[in-house]
């Protein structure tokens, strides 16, 4: 019961922190499943993410404590959804689009901006027809830029 | 050449009078059946003994886990674990199922998959580990790749070397380590 209850545990204490946005995950359409949601992490993300999202610094950047500050600038929200990891996942659309707001409140529930909306499977579908390929670490680079310089303001 | 001629008539007339049909259809059999035994004698079932697909000769002691609920020889390919390995088993490298063998570091990297075990008929989620540092094991090398994915799908393919994050890329072995139990398929 143990990895059913630490994600549960994890979606109660992010819901209750942050905006009504990804309350519920039973009444949420965008959380239809965090069991799903994690079992789709574990498939396809977590062998090179690593299970508690640090990464590898060469080649897999972390994404714990950090991945929502893409959140916070303009652009940010669409490459998350277009990194060649999340579009070429082979997920269909709503599982997609659920297993990016299960890794939001699962590894950076601090960052997540007040008024977050969570992802949909239509607007998922369609920014992962664009997906992006080597221009993703240029792109990263100065959004990455963008949140650090607004954060020492 | 009429000696030779004489000479062999000679004697296949000898054993035409010293010998009757019957004992001809004796030596028959018995060839027929001497040769039906060849195959069960110690030497070829010795030879018949191959671990993990590709092992041919090599002795190794089976490793089961005695648990029923996780059957099966864990340094045998067959073994339930292994639906989408492609390298040696590490249960015949000093290591197991799960471990490395002393020496060598295992990758955090790692690609995942699942397996159906065969005592409850459940998919269980694996994670293939490689153990990384010395040389390749070189011992019961096994190659299923169940959901195995053409290179252009990188995280799912197991043709690649999978020691990344470790100290050294150098490949030694295979593990197959549980994660947890799938989700029912709807």
């Amino acid at each position: 019961m143990r990895w059913l209850a630490a994600p549960a545990l994890i979606l109660a204490t992010g819901a209750a922190a942050m905006t009504p946005a990804l309350g519920d995950p039973d009444t949420n359409p965008a959380l239809q499943s965090a069991a799903r949601a994690r079992q789709n992490w574990i498939l396809t993300c977590q062998g090179c993410h690593r299970a508690d999202a640090t990464g590898t610094p060469q080649t897999t950047p972390t994404m714990a404590g950090f991945v929502a500050k893409f959140l916070q600038v303009p652009g940010g929200r669409e490459y998350l959804a277009r990194v060649p990891g999340v579009a070429t996942a082979a997920l269909p659309d709503a599982e997609l689009a659920e297993v990016l707001n299960w890794s939001l409140v699962r590894f950076d529930p601090a960052n997540i901006p007040a008024g977050f909306q969570p992802y949909t499977a239509a607007e998922v579908g369609r920014l992962r027809q664009t997906p992006l390929r080597t221009e993703a670490a240029v792109l990263r680079a100065s959004l990455v830029a963008r949140f650090n310089a607004d954060q020492h303001k | 050449m009429s000696g030779l001629d004489k000479f062999s008539e000679k004697m296949t007339r000898r054993v035409a009078r010293a010998t009757s049909r019957r004992s001809l259809l004796t030596l028959i059999g018995g060839a027929l059946t001497g040769a039906a035994v060849i195959p069960v004698l110690p030497v070829s079932r010795a030879q018949a003994q191959g671990h993990g697909g590709g092992g041919g000769a090599d002795p190794i002691a089976p490793q089961t886990t005695g648990n029923p609920q996780d059957p099966g020889d864990q340094t045998k390919c067959d073994y339930w674990r292994y639906c989408a390995i492609d390298g040696f088993l590490c249960s015949c490298c000093g290591g197991s199922a799960s471990t490395c063998p002393p020496g060598t570091e295992m990758s955090p990297i790692t690609w995942i998959g699942t397996c159906m075990n065969p005592a409850d008929n459940r998919a269980y989620i694996i994670s293939y580990n490689d153990c990384c540092g010395r040389s390749a094991c070189g011992r019961c090398s096994c190659n299923r790749n169940e959901g195995d994915r053409p290179m252009v799908r990188p995280q799912a393919n197991n043709d690649i070397n999978w020691c990344l994050g470790t100290a050294s890329a150098i490949y030694n072995c295979s593990t197959a380590v549980i994660l947890g139990v799938a989700l029912e398929q709807k």
